[in-house]
Formats: C-alpha cells, structure tokens, sequence
C-alpha cells in the first residue's frame, strides 16, 4: 500500500463520526491535564489507558494521539498564564509569554502558542510521514545485536541529556533496569526477586510505575504549595487577535524551528524540553532585537511552542518504525500500544497499516482541533486552574488509584503504586531525574531479551554485539553523547576559574 | 564521614546494590541455556553499586535551588506523611467497602484536611464525582470497580 492510499485510509478512520469525537474528547482531556501544575503528558497519557480498554485499538490510538497534544499545549496554558509551566517542554514558553500575560496580552501569547504549535506540529507530522516507513523498512532487517545497540543509545541519550549530574540519571536508569528484572524470566521461567509472593510474577505494571513516579510524586509538591493563591488570580486574558506584524514576526522562527524540533525529536534522548530550549536560544541569538527576549517577545513565544510540538511528533517516529521510545512519554505510549495489543515496530506498517496511517492522520486533525477548538474554548478551559487545590489533589489521587486498579484488579497493585509515588518523591526531593527510570524499565525486559538472543546465538561470545557497522556506530555514539555533559562540566569549571 | 547529603545517597544505593547481587547469586540455574536469567541482573548489581560509589565521589556539589527543594517543612511532612495514610486506608477499605462509599469518603475528608472548607460543594463533589466514575467504568467500558457492601 502506497503512502497516500494508507494517508487516505487513516483519514477514513480519524474522520467518522467516531473518530472526530475520539480525538475531541482526547484533545479537551489532554488540554485539562497538561494545565494542572506538574501533570504532564506522562501522567495524561497513564490516566487515560484504562478508559481505552475495549475500545477499537485505532481509534484508542486516535485518542491518544489528541491526549498526547492536548497535554503539551494544556503545559503552555499555563506557562502563559500562571508562569507555572505544566511540564518542562513548556519552561521556555514562559520566558516571553508570561511577560506577555502581564502586559494584558494573555490572549495574544496563546494565539501565538496556538499557531506555532499547530504549525511546528503539522510540518513535523509531514516529515514524520515521510521518514517513518523508510526507516522502518532499513530496520526489518535489524537483528537483537542491533536492537540491543539501538535501546543502549537510548538510554544513554536520555541520561547524558537530561538535566542535572548525569551519574543520577544513570542511577535512575540503572534502578529503572533493575525494576524490569522483577518478575518471571521470559526465557527459562524462572522467578526473579518476587520474594514468594505471586503477584510480582508478572512483573510490575508499567502504569504503576509511572503513575507512582509522577503523578502521585507530584501530588506531594501539590500538597507542600496547596496555599499558593495564584492560580485563582488570573482573571481576563484579553484579545485573542494577532496584527499581520505579529505573523511576520512569527513566521521566521516558525519555518526554522519545525525542522530543527523534529530533528531532535527523532533523536533518543532529546525530546521537547530540549527542543524548546534549544529553538528559544537559537532565536535570541539570531534576531535582529535580541534585547526583546524574555520581555514578551512575540519570536520568544513562538520559537519554543513551535519547537516543542515538532519534537513531540518527531518523536514518533523512532516509536512507530523501531518499536523503541526515545523519550519518557513516548515510553509510557509505547506502554498504551501494548495495553491495546498493538506491538509498534518496522513491521508494524506492514502488518497493521490501518493502525499505523491512522496515527498520522489523527496528528492531523489533533492538530486541527486543537487550533479551532482549543483557542476559542480557552478562557473557559482556563477556569479548570480555579479548582481548588485541596479538591484537585483528591481527585488527582483517585484517578490515578483507578487507573492502576482497573488494569490489574489487584489492590497489591494499589500499595505497589503508593510505594512507587514515595520512591519518585524522594527521588525529585534529591534530583534524581525520573525520565530515565521509566524509560530503562520500559526498555529493559526487550534489552535483556534482545542481549540474551544474541549472546544464544553466538554461544555466549560478546563479539557478536560489535560485529556489524549499524551496532558499532549505534554504540560508538552511545559513548559520544556522554561527550556533552563532560563537555558542559568543562566549561563550568572554567567560568568558575 | 558522610559529609555531604550524595554521599549518604551512594551508601544506602550502594547497600541496596549489594543486596541485589546477593540474590542475583541466588537465582535458580537453569542448566540449559549459554547466557541463564541472572546474567542481567549481575551487571546490573556492578553497575548500580559502581556507579554510587562515583556518586559518592562526585564534587559537584547541589545547587542552591537544588536544596531549596529539598528543605520541606515539618510540617508539610506531617501533611503529606496523613494523605499517605489516608492513600493506606483507602486501598485498605476499597475492595471490602466498595468503591463508591470509600471514594465519597477519601474526597470528601481529603479534601476538608488540606483546607478546603465549602462544605456544601465538597459534599456535592464527593458524592457525584465517584457515583459517574462508577457508572462510567462498571455500565459503560465493563471494567468492574468493587461494589463492596452496596447492592449495585
């Protein structure tokens, strides 16, 4: 099937009725989320599994898809309004946009969020559409050495890349790893760490993971500022209307930054945060009134909202044509593909073009909706920030009980869940990075599956993970990009100096 | 000794490590297989506990902000030590209550601990917030939340 009979396709399925409303219904909720202080993507998309059970896996994924979009703008909402970033993808956002809503233009800061978002993730959509199936097609004929190189770089690239010492994300990693082993072995059955008990043969659910580690660990830093009175404050937002200046000024950093964020959405590791930050310097450095930055600048909106959705779709496709998540959030999507029995991967195209066309044309109309829905709706759906905190926390608690109860009906799974929320606590307290560990525990069962085929097939001989070009070049810059944050330290040192 | 808050960090990962390589040794074998199910978990035991052991040497020291975080207050401990046990109570009372009436309870008194004191809309709340979950997840998506000692 050719690309654009597949395309075709996949806007039959995102088109009826019933998709329309799947995606309505995943971009409002989406949106809801992001805008919740602390609640991101990761713990919109972990939120929303159980209610796809039974649902027809595309237009599950179709859901998702808008739940995935409607979180990272929800995260600029409230940048813009509250200079309280929903997630870190958005941080940047707020540099100009906040300023922005200061000056009376909350409005106008949003449009501009709203149209580079759009744009950065249409443009990046087209790429990925393109890119996606290529690459799928070279990666059919990747073996478990291969496949083992190719998940070793992406955890080494989250680490190296994520904020902070890189040795506590290779920590988090290693714990991350180390919860994957839990559980009955795959290959010789037996029972690893369960301590006798017959609920952890199967492993430890990934939503209790990563529902624990950020949901319910954000729930304690919710409850420390549950007395912050500025959500409440915000008021009037003002117009909504962008002068033809204001497009021109846009529109510079809009072309640039949707390429630049895919780029680095494809690359493991990278990821919106790093987009948005990354789009945002690059655009001070270059505009003509750099000085502007960080004032309300129409550029410093649009650069990083741009930036970041692009990135989120960019990250799709190591996802959809690998089968292998790039970034926390595409794990846990990953982990919601599997919930569905959908296994992503090179042969995914192959085998279930519907699901897989019908992901990309749902970017399309995610991306649609959110332009003509979200913008109008927005002063109402910023009234959800008015809820007030003690009853937003409860209620935050619930959905995420409820979440990890309905996929295992099993209240260990609910003690499991309250311990994980204390270990991400801690984790947070001491800065420990969080996308690492549920990065390395989705990874880690297909790592050490992929590893142990090879090392059957070799007899045990390591050379066989070295001996090709692809494995060596994916583990040669496994090492290289731990070059960056050596890179970084240097230059500390050197300003301290 | 442990002077910094890393250092202490890397001692307890890196007796956490030690009891992971200790039951890593234990595994079963399993005599028929080139590379057996503990293969994994032993590197993983060397890294975690090679890695603390850098940790506890790194001189990056935390960042103002870093341990601004850290400092909560007594208090707000205390607060988020009872939401916690409120969390126990609830898991403990879900499945031989039901979930409606031990949702109703965790909002509502959740909810009226950290301070929110309109009673008539936190009642409200909690009565009708579990009641449409309820009928959302048990008649519409057939996932079966516990009724416990409710009749439906």
């Amino acid at each position: 099937m050719g690309a654009l009979d597949g395309l075709m396709q996949g806007f039959q399925v995102a088109f009826s009725l019933q998709g329309i409303m799947f995606v309505l219904i995943g971009v409002v909720t989406g949106t809801l989320i992001g805008m919740m202080p602390g609640l991101g993507p990761i713990s919109a998309i972990a939120i929303m599994i159980p209610v796809t059970y039974g649902m027809d896996p595309s237009a599950a994924l179709v859901m998702m898809a808008g739940v995935y979009y409607g979180a990272v703008f929800g995260g600029s909402t409230s940048s813009i309004l509250l200079n309280a970033p929903g997630i870190s993808g958005t941080v940047a956002t707020a540099f100009d946009g906040y300023p922005m809503a200061q000056r009376g233009e909350a409005g106008k800061a949003l449009a501009i969020a709203a149209i580079s978002s759009f744009t950065g993730g249409t443009v990046s959509v087209v790429l990925l559409m393109l890119f996606a199936p290529a690459l799928a097609q070279v990666a059919v004929s990747f073996g478990p050495p291969q496949y083992f190189a190719l998940m070793f770089l992406g955890l080494t690239a989250i680490s190296s890349l994520s904020e902070g010492s890189t040795i506590k994300a290779l920590i988090a990693a290693t714990l991350g790893f180390i919860a994957a082993t839990i559980g009955m072995d795959a290959q010789t059955g037996t029972t690893r760490f369960t301590f006798g008990t017959p609920n952890l043969i199967e492993g430890i659910d990934f939503l209790v993971i990563a529902l624990g580690l950020f949901a319910i660990a954000e729930v304690c830093f919710l409850i420390i500022n549950r007395k912050d009175k500025s959500l409440s404050k915000q008021s009037d937002i003002g117009n909504l209307k962008l002068s033809k200046e204001d497009l021109k000024e846009m529109k510079g950093p809009m072309t640039r930054q949707s390429f630049l964020g895919f780029i680095l959405g494809v690359l493991p590791g990278a990821g919106a945060t790093i987009a948005s930050f990354i789009g945002y310097i690059t655009e001070k450095r270059i505009a003509k009134k750099p000085e502007e930055f960080g004032k309300g600048s129409v550029r410093g909106v649009a650069a990083p909202e741009t930036a970041n959705n692009a990135a989120t779709s960019g990250a799709f496709v190591p996802l959809l044509s690998l089968g292998i998540p790039g970034s926390g959030t595409t794990a846990v999507m990953l982990g919601a593909f599997l919930v569905l029995g959908i296994q992503p991967g090179p042969l995914l195209v192959q085998d279930r073009p519907e699901v897989f066309w019908g992901i990309i044309a749902s970017m399309y109309i995610g991306n649609v909706f959110l332009l003509i829905l979200n913008l109008p709706l927005i002063p109402y759906i910023a009234k959800i920030l008015k809820i007030s905190r003690p009853m937003l926390i409860s209620l935050v608690i619930i959905f995420s009980l409820i979440g990890v109860y309905s996929i295992s009906f099993s209240t260990f799974d609910l003690y499991l869940l309250l311990i994980f929320g204390v270990i991400g606590y801690l984790m947070r307290l001491f800065s420990f990075p969080a996308a690492p560990f549920i990065l390395a525990f989705i990874l880690g069962g297909m790592m050490e599956q992929a590893l142990r085929q090879a090392l059957t097939a070799s007899g045990g001989n390591l050379a066989i993970l070295v001996s090709d070009p692809i494995s060596i070049s994916l583990l040669i810059v496994s090492a290289l990009s731990f070059v960056v944050p050596l890179i970084r330290i240097r230059k500390k040192d050197a300003t301290q100096d | 000794m442990l002077k910094t808050m890393n250092q202490k960090i890397s001692v307890f990962l890196i007796l956490f490590g030690i009891g992971y390589l200790y039951l890593s040794y234990n595994l079963k074998e399993y005599p028929y297989v080139p590379v057996d199910s503990d293969l994994v978990p032993k590197a993983l035991g060397y890294l975690l506990v090679g890695l603390a052991v850098l940790l506890f040497f790194d001189k990056s020291s935390e960042t103002e902000e870093q341990k601004k975080k850290r400092s909560v207050p007594k208090k707000e401990l205390m607060v988020i030590l009872a939401v916690g046990g409120m969390i126990f109570l609830y898991i403990f009372l879900f499945e031989i209550v039901g979930f409606l009436i031990a949702t109703a309870l965790f909002i509502f008194f959740c909810s009226w601990f950290l301070g929110y004191n309109r009673w008539v809309s936190n009642l409200l709340v909690s009565l009708i917030f579990p009641s449409v979950l309820y009928y959302l997840f048990n008649y519409l998506l057939q996932i079966r939340l516990p009724q416990g000692i409710l009749p439906f």
